[in-house]
């Protein structure tokens, strides 16, 4: 379990964790989602002590992280793939790390399986590629069989074959009952990973909930209908907040109207409906909406001016055409 | 914590950490930092090239002593241009300072192998590895900085034993070979292992301010080689700066290893003494910086 209270971090006059306070509970894989530069590894340093707080405290299993007499078997952290001396071989940098705890050789090779770094392990880092890199980093996180497990983008550099296998292996950690901490800024990692989502950005949670719940309540209902007279339908849906897409003569979707209000309205104007499918909202745009303002460095687009993020589709569309 | 706590997670596995299982000693600290200095090729290079240079010098030593005694036992050499033919100044006395012959190259080679081991940890990131191992800074910190200094004496005695064996042989023509039980000389031989170990200290200690290999090994240079040089040509301005001179760390180093003391020179255990301060002080300056900040 990870208790972060009022968590702070600054560096001169920039805030980069602003007083964050979330408990990561074991026995899930709980998500730390959030645009890059939001405080994700910041706050990841910190939980670990390699950053000290500005502000707040945090605390591993019941203790600041420090105070461990064994803090391996509390905490296995992959903080940054590229934290090896680049002339040590693989097996070498598990030997060093092992060797702190007094944890036996026999489990370094078990590491080494279990990551698939066999082949590999007698070779200097250097010459690792990044996907590589983050199985050794995921290795040493291991090496002490710790209670919690933190990752910082772990899937980073992996192949499909690795990111599978960094979800069962996330998935599998948190069924033993361990804290499992994984950060990403792709929600489709998220979406397929975690159970519990913390979402930052600019320093603040702006989300903590569980995924399906962040999905639930960011996204309005969204409804896809046909029905044989759409426009009276319509006529009687309209109110605040709802809105609609007439996408064929008979088929509309509308946004901001609960399914069963939409056929008891068709009930009443009698009106056929042979389709009502509720849409599901992506967690993607759940984040997007979520994180909207919250992004640190925006993408420009070339087509809209600078504080148009919120633009309509149809708009941006025909700006698209008048550039050509 | 309890999984009862948690009736959602109630029928999973409940992971504990063995807390009987064995946690971080200054003891396994000193041997995971042992592995990280074996397992670089830097080390073995620069601990090669040390040996090999003090040893080498050594040689060269013996050998211009040998040549300037064959000199001087010619009839036909100017007397005036003569060395004492024993005491102080005489290739005889002289010679008993082959086995540290070597130090002024080996000091700089073992200051930069002491910067590139620690500086290393941060160039490469291995350093949030080791600080995530043992988040107790200071005995991170500390267990290397011992390794490397033991390290750095034994290079440093195995050197300056390795020259005296290697001087005796090319002595023995001139008949200036000296025995290790002559006053001094054993002294001597082991104060280059001691000497060497506290230029790792001072060297690990600039190594952790600085965080960089590069500018760590030019300010330990700076500090063991260009600076009494600097000084030698200043010497002349003021009184005070000879004075002065003698408390820099290179030059009480080489008071360590000397078999005489000139007057106004510090004794070999004055020099140990300097030394050991610059070393101490350097040392609890870089772990405290070190503990403050962010790694």
């Amino acid at each position: 379990m990870i208790e972060a209270q009022a968590l702070s971090k600054r560096y001169g006059a920039k805030t980069a964790v602003d007083a964050v306070s979330f408990t990561v509970q074991p026995g899930k894989v709980t998500g730390f989602l959030g645009p890059n530069g939001a405080g994700k590894s910041t706050t990841m340093r910190m939980i670990v002590g390699l950053d000290s707080p500005s502000g707040g405290h945090v605390t591993v299993n019941g203790a600041r992280y420090a105070t461990h007499r064994a803090p391996l078997r509390e905490v296995g952290a992959l903080l940054d793939a590229k934290a090896v001396h680049t002339k040590r071989s693989a097996y070498n940098h598990l030997r060093a790390m092992a060797a702190t705890h007094g944890i036996p050789n026999s489990r370094v090779k078990e590491v080494i399986d279990l990551t698939g770094l066999g082949p590999v392990a007698k070779k200097r880092v250097g010459g690792f590629s990044l996907g590589m890199g983050q199985r050794l980093g995921i290795a040493a996180a291991l090496l002490g069989d710790p209670h919690t497990v933190i990752l910082d983008e772990p899937v980073n550099g992996l192949d499909p074959e690795g990111v599978q296998w960094v979800r069962h292996l996330a998935k599998g950690l948190a069924s033993e009952g361990r804290t499992v901490f994984l950060s990403s800024h792709l929600m489709s990692e998220m979406a397929q990973t975690a159970d519990h989502l913390i979402v930052i950005g600019r320093g603040r949670i702006i989300a903590d909930a569980p995924i399906q719940s962040i999905i639930d309540g960011q996204g309005r209902a969204r409804v896809r209908v046909r029905a044989d007279r759409p426009q009276d339908l319509l006529g009687s849906l309209a109110g605040d907040g709802v809105t609609s897409q007439v996408l064929e003569p008979e088929l509309i979707e509308i946004t901001g109207v609960e399914p069963r209000r939409i056929a008891e309205i068709a009930l009443r104007e009698r009106v056929l409906v042979y389709e009502l499918t509720p849409l599901q909202v992506s967690l993607e745009d759940a984040y997007m909406q979520l994180t909207q303002g919250e992004v640190e460095y925006h993408s420009g687009d070339p087509a809209a001016t600078p504080d148009s993020g919120a633009e309509e589709p149809a708009s941006i569309a025909t700006s698209v055409e008048k550039g050509r | 914590m309890a999984t009862s706590t948690q009736p959602a997670h109630a029928e999973r596995g409940s992971h504990r950490p063995r807390t009987s299982g064995p946690g971080v000693t200054f003891g396994r600290v000193l041997k995971s930092e042992w592995i990280k200095v074996t397992t670089v090729p830097s080390t073995v290079i620069l601990i090669i090239s040390t040996v090999v240079v003090m040893v080498g010098l050594a040689a060269l030593f013996a050998w211009s002593m040998s040549l300037t005694a064959e000199a001087l036992s010619d009839p036909d050499f100017p007397a005036e241009f003569q060395a004492p033919a024993e005491g102080p100044g005489s290739p005889g006395f002289d010679a008993l300072m082959a086995p540290s012959s070597g130090l002024i190259f080996g000091q700089l080679l073992i200051a930069a192998l002491a910067v590139v081991l620690i500086a290393s940890e941060w160039t490469t990131g291995m350093i949030r590895s080791t600080m995530v191992a043992v988040p107790r800074r200071t005995p991170a910190l500390l267990a290397k900085t011992l390794v490397v200094a033991v390290v750095a004496f034994a290079v440093g005695l195995g050197s300056a034993l390795l020259s005296y064996l290697v001087a005796q042989p090319i002595l023995r023509g001139e008949d200036i070979d000296f025995a290790i039980t002559k006053d001094g000389v054993l002294a001597s031989i082991i104060n280059t292992g001691t000497f060497l170990a506290l230029v790792a200290i001072i060297s690990m200690a600039i190594g952790i301010l600085l965080r960089n290999t590069a500018g760590g090994v030019v300010t330990a240079v700076g500090l063991f080689f260009v600076l009494p040089l600097i000084v030698q040509l200043l010497s002349g301005l003021a009184d005070w700066i000879p004075d002065a001179a003698r408390f820099l760390p290179g030059d009480a180093g080489n008071q360590m290893v000397s078999i005489t003391t000139l007057e106004g020179d510090l004794t070999q255990w004055e020099g140990g003494l300097v030394m050991g301060a610059w070393a101490l002080i350097l040392l609890v300056v870089a772990l405290l910086v070190a503990k403050k900040r962010d790694v």
